[in-house]
């Protein structure tokens, strides 16, 4: 019977220590209490550090403390680089909110309607948000404020998701030390604080969810761990709130409400039913679903969608489980399998139901994951992942503890919802950077532990030697003196010490090697601000391309602060935070009928355009054209997707086809579909284009980004006009010219002889009317065929 | 060049006309090759009244003095140097206009002469016209102001010259027939003018300096009694020349070098040679298309707004140092004085639309008195918290509209500041962390549950008596081993004493050991734990250890004395090692389950 199924039992003291020295686990109940019970049970036998623990905890502090370090100094890159600057797309309008909290307050902000977004329509950005994000970078720049420290919310901003980085760090050495021991832990932190999967979204400056939902995550898991051991309501009052905190933070917390019913399925399916199982999740359930259900974007969503059903089906088995569980103490044997037999099929018919949600829920995100593809292009390939350096060396965990269980489950669930869609990468990350700490640490264990027997020999003070070889030895466990001296080696299970200290030096080239791959990774692929470009000159100079805030800033001052500016939803969020200005459509891709709209604008021709624009009030247009630097991601590039949306809305009005050309290609040049080339996004990216050459071996007008000579050099603008054009013209603005009083018309004017004057030839007698100018149709006459 | 002192106030004049001053010879020059209008004059005065003259009055067309920005008078000196006069804001019964009295530094005798020199810069006179041109075309503007000198008194004889931004001059009004030569026009000399003769000049004439005007400027000077005065303003910047009329092309302003020509590309703002740490930044961040000049005497700052300022467009910029405080702060006891620029050089020509300065002093800073070379407006003092500041820092506010080049000079903040209170703020810092530490303390050290749980309790102590236990058991094994070297080095060395010695202490250390844990068992039972019998266990194991140890001590001393052959005591003390090594493995076995 394992240990921690049975709450009731008292713990021979003998018991225990065998549970513990056999697999090296620990047990939570056996366990002194963290550092307050290291403290409080050493403090009285010896002081501080000539205790083992106390040298344990110093050590484990430090180590916490380091990572920490590391985690947050590897992420500041993109600051000593550049400077302090959100980055991106979406941490603008988290900032933009933010700000709006912290200037407004709390309430103003759950209120908000953002009427710069969506013209006409507007955005209710309370309800349609996580707050958590917003709060806590609010309530923290509002405690520092409280303190007289005057840091600018922008700050707080940028530095929010390094800092919590080392939350996560921590929460994630609590959970690897609950589920296997305190090596592994540390290893763990380590491993968290600096693997780029997770670095990729909170570099500092990139101010969004997962920064801080990563540490939720963790943190949930850990006190849902501790909760099934304990089988307290406290802890699981804590895993609740903390369950609460990531609602609040991202949308992921469905992978929580997924995650640990299934822990609870599994359980139940190997017969390690508890009362103290009951307990946590029972209480879990109905605590984080009344929670959940505070925030206003999630709503009603824990009961009505079919994400969260899962969580209700396994919530009703453990229910009619523990009621079996009661009945069975009651009825004789023949009753109980009767109702044995209902419950089975009741259960199953559940547990059918669930899969079905589950596999519907895959699906959902599967076909997120199409819509979204579009914003795939911007994510690095899965190749800067942490998965092919540390997948081989998964341990194969053999017996399994209740709590050890969670482990295996929640890798499956991770590698299957990172399958589904690359974004939720990040989810796996953690269990990668775990269960490969638990490879190692065990691996260590298994050859460094020998090794340092054998480099140092007993020697004459016995007790002294203990001490030295504890205070070494990171992955034994606190407070315990667990080796002992005797006078002859034990047999070395036959590894040489050549052996082991070439696997050894190898665990450590690979660490090594990870950690300068970690840092690598960091400086090169996720480290730009994205908003900022920077170019290095042959002598290694840097040139920063900063037109994208040249632009966004001259919207700012020198349009009406009223303007509407149309642009792609890519820069919805960036114009609405750095220029302050009225967007059309922004990266909040609620309304695709909108943004279609918006994209049938683009695709249009000048004069179809004209009228779209003036439907939706636009003042300004905005675009990103790359051809005369080589920038890629611009909107020429991005064009095709503009005619797709735009096609899906209004298919009689665009077909993505006529901007192909007979052979299927999508050129820009002389060869290019003559939809393409008279369309307002082509007319506008190389407005004026056709005249500048950029270097002497190329003709005038040649796009470095395609390398190809723009097929119409002569564009004129009848309904816009160029605005403003940013040094590098990465960013184009062209004013959308007001009507004139009366449209002038391109052609002379149709002399219509004057009337004359008609009376009507009807009296009284003749009221039949008759049609003037009739056609008169003379029969029997063949059509000649050539007039046809 | 000393502070002018300009003081404002109701000042009832006689009739000036009754002074008897006349204005002999009047040199003026109208500079207009900037977007201001510095119009300075040579003035012969000449008392031909009965009475000696102390003061005497500027007068300025109605039309000019709301865009009056300065004034000055100086008079030529025996020597090289100019001396300046002050001046007081006055008004003329009957007449429109700014005026002012000027006081003569000694008194001009009846029939005396002077020479004196007045200076007028005004802001905004220079109208664009036409007022919105295309990207392509040339700035012009039109002036409009008087050919003869505004004064109170008769003229004698004036002449002017107008010194223009360019050759190129649509039109300008031809009285007296002046004569135009490239860039300069001059006119009369006209004879014999009449007191408050007006005359309108119009110049219409290409101008394409950069009309740039600062709109408002907030100068922060927060100065802290650590070595730092920290400087930051906030400046808004608008090109007041002709609007942008039509597209703006940038293929146009890169190729065409005459395209844009009236627009601001960059200028030149200089620092205190002592700047250190300058930033330059806006709201989304660092503006990254700017360059810093350290030089012998100042730091150059070549400013380049984002984009390029065309007529209408305006920017928004923080511009921001640290200065060495020693350099401008002064101490004596508690008193300091703080000599600083009031306002300090942005760009060549500057025009400052309105300009608010604050200087944040440290807190404790006490009957703050400030003394500027020009009237400003105080507004209320206010109070600033910032890092480490419990009561808040007084905050000095003073604004003051239309600021020219020449209001660049020096103002004194004299306060008084308790020495003492320098160590607050280490002081604060020192008992956070105190109070940090010592709740970590408290909340380490004493036991806040609620419940008491005897288990756990008991747990613990048997946990600390069986690592005790442990230990004493391991150090009792290493006497065995150490006996074993005394068997050796008595077999080499024969020598009994030393054996028995040994033994003797083994025997010691080794009852004291055993009672020790003994004890320990004891108490392991008295907590009612199971493994009290197991170290009864080792216990028995031990006494039979000692037995053998005793037993090979016992044959080599046999062995020694001749009594064995060395064969048999070989192999008894190999049986006798084995029985040994087969009872630690034993309490080995029997450790590692405690």
């Amino acid at each position: 019977e394992p240990i921690s199924n049975n709450p009731q039992q008292k713990h021979s003291v003998s018991a225990q220590e065998k549970g513990l020295g056999a697999g090296g686990s620990v047990s939570g109940n056996g366990r002194p209490n963290t550092a307050a019970g290291c403290g409080g049970g050493g403090g009285g036998l010896s002081g501080g550090l000539t205790q083992p623990a106390g040298w344990q905890s110093l050590l484990s502090f430090t180590i916490l403390f380091l990572a920490w370090l590391a985690g947050f100094s590897s992420r500041l890159f993109a600051v000593i680089r550049f400077e302090s600057i959100i980055h991106e797309f979406d941490p603008w309008f988290n900032y933009r909110s933010t700000h709006h909290l912290s200037t407004n307050g709390f309430y103003e902000f759950l209120n908000w309607f953002d009427e710069r977004a969506w013209y006409p329509l507007g955005r209710i950005v309370g309800g349609t948000v996580y707050p958590g994000l917003m709060v806590t970078a609010g309530l923290i720049h509002y405690l520092l404020n409280l303190l007289n420290v005057t840091v600018h919310i922008r700050d707080v901003c940028v530095f929010l998701a390094p800092i919590f980085s080392g939350l996560t760090a921590i929460s994630t050495f609590l959970l690897t030390r609950e589920l296997w021991n305190q090596g592994a832990g540390l290893l763990a932190a380590c491993f968290i604080a600096i693997v780029p999967g997770y670095i990729s979204r909170s570099v500092a400056g990139s101010f969004d969810n997962e920064g801080i939902a990563i540490f939720a995550l963790q943190f949930t898991y850990y006190l849902w761990v501790k909760s099934v051991k304990t089988g307290s309501v406290f802890w699981t009052i804590g895993c609740c709130l903390s369950y609460f905190y990531m609602v609040s933070a991202w949308g992921g917390y469905v992978f929580i409400i997924n995650l640990i019913p299934l822990h609870v399925f599994v359980l139940l399916l190997m017969q390690r039913y508890s009362r103290r199982l009951y307990i946590a999740y029972s209480t879990f359930y109905i605590v984080g679903l009344v929670l959940s259900m505070q925030i206003p974007f999630v709503g009603f969503q824990p009961i009505r969608t079919s994400e969260h059903m899962a969580a209700a089906g396994v919530f009703a088995l453990l229910q009619a489980y523990a009621f079996l569980q009661y009945l069975k103490d009651r009825l004789t044997k023949q009753e109980f399998q009767t109702l044995f037999f209902l419950g089975v099929s009741l259960a199953a018919g559940v547990v059918f139901l669930t899969v079905i949600y589950l596999t519907y829920t895959g699906e959902t995100a599967a076909t997120m994951a199409t819509q979204h593809h579009s914003l795939a292009q911007h994510m690095p390939s899965l190749y800067f992942s942490p998965l092919p350096l540390i997948n081989p060396i998964k341990p194969v965990i053999l017996n399994l503890d209740t709590e050890r269980l969670f482990d295996p489950v929640l890798s499956a669930f991770a590698v299957y919802f990172a399958g589904v869609m690359v974004r939720l990468m990040l989810t796996l990350t953690p269990v990668v950077c775990m269960l490969s700490a638990i490879a190692f640490s065990s691996v260590f264990e298994h050859y460094l532990g020998d090794d340092m027997k054998r480099e140092n020999p007993p020697a004459e003070d016995s007790s002294d030697e203990d001490d030295k070889r504890n205070s070494g030895n990171l992955y034994d466990k606190a407070g315990k003196v667990r080796k002992h001296v005797s006078e002859q080696d034990r047999p070395e299970e036959g590894l040489g010490p050549n052996i082991k200290s070439i696997v050894t030096m190898l665990m450590l080239m690979l660490l090594m090697m990870f950690a300068v791959h970690c840092t690598w990774v960091t400086s090169n692929a996720y480290s730009s601000p994205s908003v900022v470009l920077a170019s290095y000159n042959h002598d290694g100079s840097r040139n920063i391309l900063d037109d994208f805030r040249e632009a966004y800033y001259w919207l700012r001052q020198n349009t009406d602060e009223h303007a509407r500016v149309m642009s792609w939803w890519d820069y919805g969020y960036q114009i609405a935070g750095m220029a302050n200005r009225t967007t059309l459509v922004d990266n909040n891709t609620w309304n695709n009928s909108h943004i279609a709209l918006v994209g049938k604008a683009m695709s249009s021709n000048e004069s179809a355009a004209y009228e779209i624009m003036k439907s939706l009030d636009v003042d300004y247009v905005l675009i990103i054209f790359g051809g005369v630097i080589g920038y890629s991601g611009d909107d020429i590039n991005k064009f095709l997707w503009m005619v797709r949306i735009a096609e899906g809305e209004h298919p009689k009005d665009i077909r993505e086809s006529d901007y192909f050309t007979p052979q299927g290609e999508f050129r820009v040049d002389k060869a290019g579909s003559p939809t393409l080339l008279n369309c307002l996004m082509y007319k506008m990216s190389y407005y004026r284009f056709g005249e500048m050459q950029l270097d002497f071996r190329t003709p005038p007008g040649f796009d470095r980004t395609r390398n190809a000579e723009i097929g119409n050099k002569d564009i004129r603008l009848k309904h816009l006009e160029e605005a403003f054009t940013s040094e590098h013209w990465l960013v184009r603005i062209y004013r959308v010219k007001k009507q004139e009083n009366r449209q002038a018309l391109d052609h002379k004017l149709r002399n219509v002889a004057a009337k004359q004057k008609y009376t009507s030839k009807k009296t009284a007698k003749r009221k039949r009317g008759y049609v003037k100018n009739k056609l008169v149709l003379k029969k029997g006459k063949k059509l000649n065929k050539k007039s046809v | 060049m000393k502070a002018l002192k300009l003081w404002t106030g109701p000042w009832l004049l006689r009739a000036a006309a009754a002074d008897g001053l006349v204005n002999e010879e009047v040199k003026r020059t109208v500079d207009l090759s900037t977007h201001l209008a510095k119009i300075s004059a040579e003035i012969l005065l000449a008392n031909q009244g009965g009475s000696p003259v102390q003061s005497f009055t500027l007068a300025l067309e109605p039309e000019l003095g709301p865009h009056l920005a300065y004034v000055g008078a100086s008079v030529k000196g025996e020597e090289e140097e100019d001396e300046s006069l002050e001046l007081k804001e006055t008004a003329v019964h009957g007449r429109s206009g700014t005026f002012f009295q000027v006081q003569l530094p000694s008194a001009l005798a009846a029939g005396g002469k002077l020479r004196v020199k007045v200076e007028t810069v005004l802001t905004h006179v220079l109208r664009p016209f036409p007022s919105h041109i295309t990207q392509a075309e040339r700035q012009l503007v039109v002036f409009q102001g008087n050919h003869y000198l505004y004064s109170p008194y008769p003229t004698r004889s004036q002449s002017t010259r107008v010194r223009l931004a360019s050759k190129t001059v649509e039109s300008y009004t031809k009285l007296g027939n002046p004569s135009k030569n490239d860039e300069v026009i001059e006119y009369g000399p006209f004879k014999d003018v009449a007191p408050f003769s007006q005359d309108t000049m119009k110049i219409h004439y290409e101008n394409n300096a950069p009309f740039l005007t600062i709109s408002s400027i907030t100068r922060t000077i927060e100065v802290s009694h650590w070595g730092n005065i920290a400087v930051e303003e906030t400046i808004d910047l608008r090109h007041t020349g002709a609007y942008l009329k039509g597209p703006f092309s940038r293929y146009d302003y890169q190729r065409q070098s005459d395209s844009g020509i009236s627009s601001v590309k960059s200028f030149k703002t200089i620092l205190p040679a002592s700047a250190q740490d300058v930033y330059y930044r806006d709201e989304i961040g660092n503006i990254s298309t700017s360059h810093l000049q350290v030089l012998e005497d100042s730091v150059e700052v070549e400013v380049r707004p984002r984009f390029p300022l065309f007529g209408g467009w305006k920017t928004h910029y923080i511009i921001g140092y640290n200065l060495p405080s020693y350099e401008y702060l002064y101490t004596l006891g508690d008193q300091y004085a703080l000599k600083m620029r009031l306002i300090d050089h942005v760009y060549d020509d500057q025009v400052i639309d309105h300009m608010t300065v604050k200087v944040i002093l440290p807190e404790g800073a006490r009957n703050v008195h400030l003394d500027t070379p020009y009237v400003i407006d105080r507004s209320p003092d206010q109070l600033h918290y910032t890092y480490l500041d419990t009561f808040g820092r007084p905050v000095l506010v003073a604004t003051k509209n239309n600021l020219v080049e020449q209001h660049i000079q020096d103002m004194v903040v004299h306060y008084t500041f308790n020495k003492i209170l320098m160590l607050q703020e280490p002081l604060l810092v020192v008992g956070a962390f105190y109070i940090l530490f010592f709740t970590v303390i408290i909340y380490v050290r004493l036991d806040f549950s609620i419940t008491k749980d005897p288990a756990a309790e008991v747990r613990m102590k048997v946990a600390s008596i069986t690592e005790q236990v442990l230990t004493l058991v391991n150090k009792r094994l290493g006497l065995y081993r150490q006996m074993d070297e005394v068997v050796n080095r008595y077999k080499q060395s024969r020598d009994t004493g030393a054996l028995n010695s040994g033994r003797k202490t083994l025997e010691a250390e080794h009852r004291t050991l055993t009672n020790d844990i003994a004890a320990l068992q004891a108490r392991l039972k008295a907590e009612g734990s199971d493994l009290a019998e197991k170290v009864g266990e080792i216990q028995k194991l031990d006494g039979q250890v000692k037995e053998l140890v005793n037993q090979s001590c016992q044959e080599s001393e046999r062995l020694v004395a001749g009594k064995v052959k060395k064969e048999t005591y070989i192999t008894s003390e190999k049986t006798l090692a084995g029985k040994r090594q087969e009872l630690i493995s034993r309490i080995d076995s029997l450790l590692d389950a405690l």
